[in-house]
């Protein structure tokens, strides 16, 4: 089975971060986890890598709720950065969060593939490789 | 004998004769000579002509000259002289040489007569007629021929010396329907014999039209015509005015029946009342019945208005006063009609009253509608002086005209200061373009009402909101001469509209803190439990014991942030759950200096100045435990948030505002960019800064607290530069 090259997790609890590296390499999900704890963490990593197209990671799994930069602000600074490069990250955003309102703001954001409800089992991760893959 | 005969004849016939010889001596005279010719009474026989005759004209005496030199007959058939005297004379004659037996000269005879009189008439005649321009004419039928005098020439402007004829003359009339007529009345008088005196057109020989009247009476010898005379009269000026008069008459009665204007003639003297057709209309009366007196007239009048029209008309016939008087009257049908009346009275030579003429007209429908204004001006005062709502006159500039109690009442000014004042001058100084461009739409526009809500200050200095309804008022131009205003005082609704409106946000905020809360409170709890049933399915799986520890390690965090979690929500939970009845009066400055105690050793790691600026007289109603987490709750804050390139200070002031406090606190912290998260700096669980202890919940807490007392808080930031705490609490 393939996997993706580069995936990045983008949250502020380190529980959830060990977690999903867990099942993502249980599944061997990814050859490469990048991880960052805030929204500006992300912004400020990211930026350095997007001159490597390469290094960019093909899928982020992305919070809402965290400090410095939430994943709000996060997706508006995140459109500027990558409104010229060709190859598009797909994004999850994935959350506990079972608010109707953040499930609304989700559909404005046409970078956002899809709204995953923590915690994030072995299946969602397996659909989603599945997906990218076809 | 036959001489005697002569003499007595000659002597006694009444025409002036006298028998001279050629020395012009008298030989005989008739009496009539003598009476009046000459002013001697005795025999004149013998005497010489000329000593006796008295006012002769020198032609006279020329001609008897003549006579006797050259044997002739001298006829003068009437001639005029001026003697020398100045007199006029009027002298007819006839000289004739008388000869003897044997055909001599022997003397002349001279007869003589005085017509001066005759000519007098004559002449005042032709005066007469040149004066009324009448004219005569003639036709002898039996020679055909046609004789005009001077005028009848004049008035046919043609020359003394013109000829006429019978044809020529009818031909003079206007051709049509004037020389028709003539011709048929010529052509009767001369084969029937009847007269005719008729007016018609003439064109003259220079072509004007003139009005003529023609009359003729004919002559007859045995029955049969043998000449017809008349008169001829210049009628022009007096037929044209006629005629005008005729037209205006014609007019006047068209006018006087439209605009139903009776017109009436009363003959003081017969006591005859003369009613025209409109006359007959107002009064409701048909001619049959009416008797045509005084009495008549008079017993149509109301009997309210009687003794007053009555003695009008007496007054009128006295001659002190024209009749001017509006009354009354009652028709047969019962209705009554209000008349005006004017009349003039007609006085004879001798200042006594003969007649009088007059107007009547109906004025009912003015009167009722002159009444209805009278009535609707009444009800427009008397809505105006006691609506309930505001009302008042405006002019174009603003002033006030005239203003009501209910707008006095609403603005605290009297009427007298309100008129010496424009509505510019209390109108709310935010709300003055719209009323200006307001007041265009009102005096310029078209439509007959406008509404505006806008704002006036209360004398007190209150601010008063009104709807005003504006109707504006035009003069018979369609100018605005001013706007009727209604003033609608919604101050009270305003203000609990306003209570409302607060009561609704302050419901409005706590309902959304509510739901924010909810969520909150089902994401911790979810991403904790979600945590554990995650980590506990790992350590059911986890076969190496490293890992089962660090799992376990990581269950135990997670449990403990569970806890956590729960005891903030119960923080919370207890903050909105606890009414408002442990509100005391508390210290300020006791309470944070119980607070700078119990952090003293916070602040003398952190090297920390505190200011403190609070007057110790300065109360908040406050629960305890709140207020002092709140003190406590900045302050750590300003510690925690310090700059890392400055030592902390913190000012912390209080200030009376109104019946609140305000306590500040300003410190020299990293400052929060609140562009950025202005919004959710008091939210739950936001967090701005990397710092381990920061939960987010501390803020939020603090917020809620100060609001569940009736407070506020509000903060002013600048990132690298600090942040001030507004806490507004209130004293009693």
């Amino acid at each position: 089975m393939k996997n993706i090259t580069t995936c990045c997790i983008i949250d502020d609890d380190p529980i959830f971060i060990y977690g999903t590296k867990r099942i993502m390499r249980e599944i061997n999900f990814a050859e490469n986890i990048i991880v960052y704890n805030n929204g500006q963490e992300a912004l400020d990593g990211l930026y350095a890598l997007i001159k490597d197209e390469d290094s960019m990671p093909e899928i982020m799994f992305l919070d809402l709720n965290m400090p410095i930069m939430s994943g709000w602000e996060f997706l508006d600074e995140f459109k500027n950065y990558t409104s010229n490069n060709s190859k598009k990250t797909i994004i999850y955003i994935i959350s506990s969060s079972v608010d109707p309102r953040d499930l609304e703001r989700v559909k404005e954001y046409n970078e956002v593939t899809n709204y995953i409800l923590k915690p994030i089992t072995p299946y969602d991760l397996t659909n989603i490789l599945d997906s990218t893959l076809v | 004998m036959k001489t005697l005969a002569v003499d007595f004849l000659l002597k006694e016939t009444p025409i002036a004769i006298a028998i001279i010889d050629t020395k012009l001596n008298f030989i005989n005279y008739s009496n009539q000579w003598q009476s009046d010719f000459t002013l001697d009474k005795t025999d004149l026989r013998g005497k010489f002509i000329f000593d006796v005759v008295i006012d002769t004209p020198i032609l006279f005496k020329n001609t008897i000259k003549s006579c006797l030199a050259n044997k002739k007959e001298y006829i003068n058939s009437g001639q005029k002289f001026t003697l020398l005297d100045g007199k006029v004379k009027w002298l007819k004659w006839k000289i004739s040489p008388w000869k003897n037996d044997n055909n001599i000269l022997s003397g002349i005879m001279i007869f003589l007569e005085d017509i001066t009189r005759d000519q007098k008439e004559l002449e005042l005649l032709h005066k007469a007629e040149e004066v009324a321009r009448i004219g005569c004419w003639e036709l002898d039928l039996q020679t055909n021929s046609v004789n005009w005098t001077k005028t009848t020439k004049d008035i046919h402007e043609v020359n003394e010396d013109y000829i006429i004829n019978l044809e020529k003359g009818i031909n003079f009339y206007k051709e049509g329907v004037h020389r028709h007529n003539i011709s048929k009345l010529v052509n009767d008088a001369i084969t029937k014999g009847t007269p005719f005196d008729t007016e018609l057109i003439i064109v003259t020989a220079k072509g004007n039209e003139v009005w003529v009247r023609a009359k003729g009476e004919v002559e007859s010898v045995n029955k049969i015509p043998v000449r017809l005379v008349g008169t001829f009269q210049d009628i022009d000026q007096r037929k044209k005015l006629e005629l005008a008069h005729v037209d205006l008459l014609e007019r006047l009665k068209i006018t006087t029946q439209t605009t139903k204007i009776g017109i009436w003639e009363y003959n003081l003297i017969t006591n005859e009342l003369v009613w025209d057709n409109e006359m007959y209309n107002i009064f409701g009366i048909s001619k049959k019945e009416f008797t045509g007196v005084f009495e008549a007239w008079s017993s149509t009048i109301h009997p309210a208005d009687r003794e007053k029209t009555l003695q009008a008309t007496e007054d009128a016939i006295n001659g002190k006063k024209d009749f001017d008087e509006e009354f009354r009257i009652k028709l047969q049908d019962g209705s009554i009609r209000y008349i005006k009346g004017l009349s003039k009275t007609i006085i004879d030579l001798n200042g006594k009253a003969v007649k009088m003429t007059g107007v009547n007209w109906d004025i009912t429908e003015l009167r009722s509608t002159e009444l209805k204004l009278e009535s609707s001006a009444k009800s427009f005062t008397k809505t105006f002086d006691n609506a309930a709502i505001g009302m008042a006159l405006v002019s174009p500039e603003l002033k006030w005209l005239k203003v009501n109690k209910s707008l006095t009442k609403s603005l605290g000014y009297t009427e007298k200061e309100l008129l010496k004042m424009k509505t510019t001058d209390i109108t709310y100084p935010e709300d003055l373009e719209n009323s200006s461009s307001f007041k265009s739409k009102v005096f310029n526009g078209k439509k007959n009402n406008y509404q505006l809500q806008k704002r006036y200050f209360h004398k007190n200095g209150d601010i008063v909101h009104a709807v005003i309804g504006v109707t504006p008022v035009k003069d018979l131009d369609g100018k605005t001469t001013h706007a009727i205003t209604q003033f609608l005082d919604i101050t009270d609704r305003i203000r609990s509209e306003k209570k409302l409106k607060d009561l609704l946000k302050v419901t409005k905020s706590q309902n959304e803190s509510l739901m924010n809360f909810a969520h909150i409170v089902s994401h911790n709890l979810r991403s904790h439990s979600t945590n554990l049933t995650m980590l506990t399915t790992f350590l059911t799986k986890e076969k190496k014991e490293e890992e089962r520890l660090n799992i376990i390690r990581m269950i135990m965090n997670a449990a403990e942030s569970l806890s956590e979690t729960i005891s903030h929500l119960n923080d919370v939970v207890q903050v909105k759950t606890t009414p408002l009845k442990n509100l005391q009066r508390i210290n300020i400055l006791k309470t944070i200096h119980g607070i700078e105690k119990s952090i003293k050793g916070l602040i003398e790691k952190e090297d920390a100045t505190i200011k403190l600026s609070i007057s110790s007289s300065h109360f908040a109603s406050a629960v305890p435990a709140y207020l002092e987490s709140i003190f406590l709750n900045i302050l750590t804050n300003a510690l925690k948030y310090r700059s890392k390139d400055r030592l902390p200070v913190i000012e912390v002031k209080s200030f009376l505002k109104e019946d609140n406090i305000l306590i500040t606190f300003s410190d020299n912290g990293q400052g929060i960019d609140l562009k950025r998260h202005g919004d959710k700096i008091f939210g739950m669980y936001k967090t701005f800064h990397e710092h381990k202890d920061a939960k987010g919940i501390g803020l939020f807490i603090t917020k809620n607290q100060i609001e569940s007392m009736g407070g506020s808080i509000n903060i002013e930031s600048v990132v690298d530069k600090g942040s001030t705490f507004f806490i507004e609490l209130k004293q009693i």
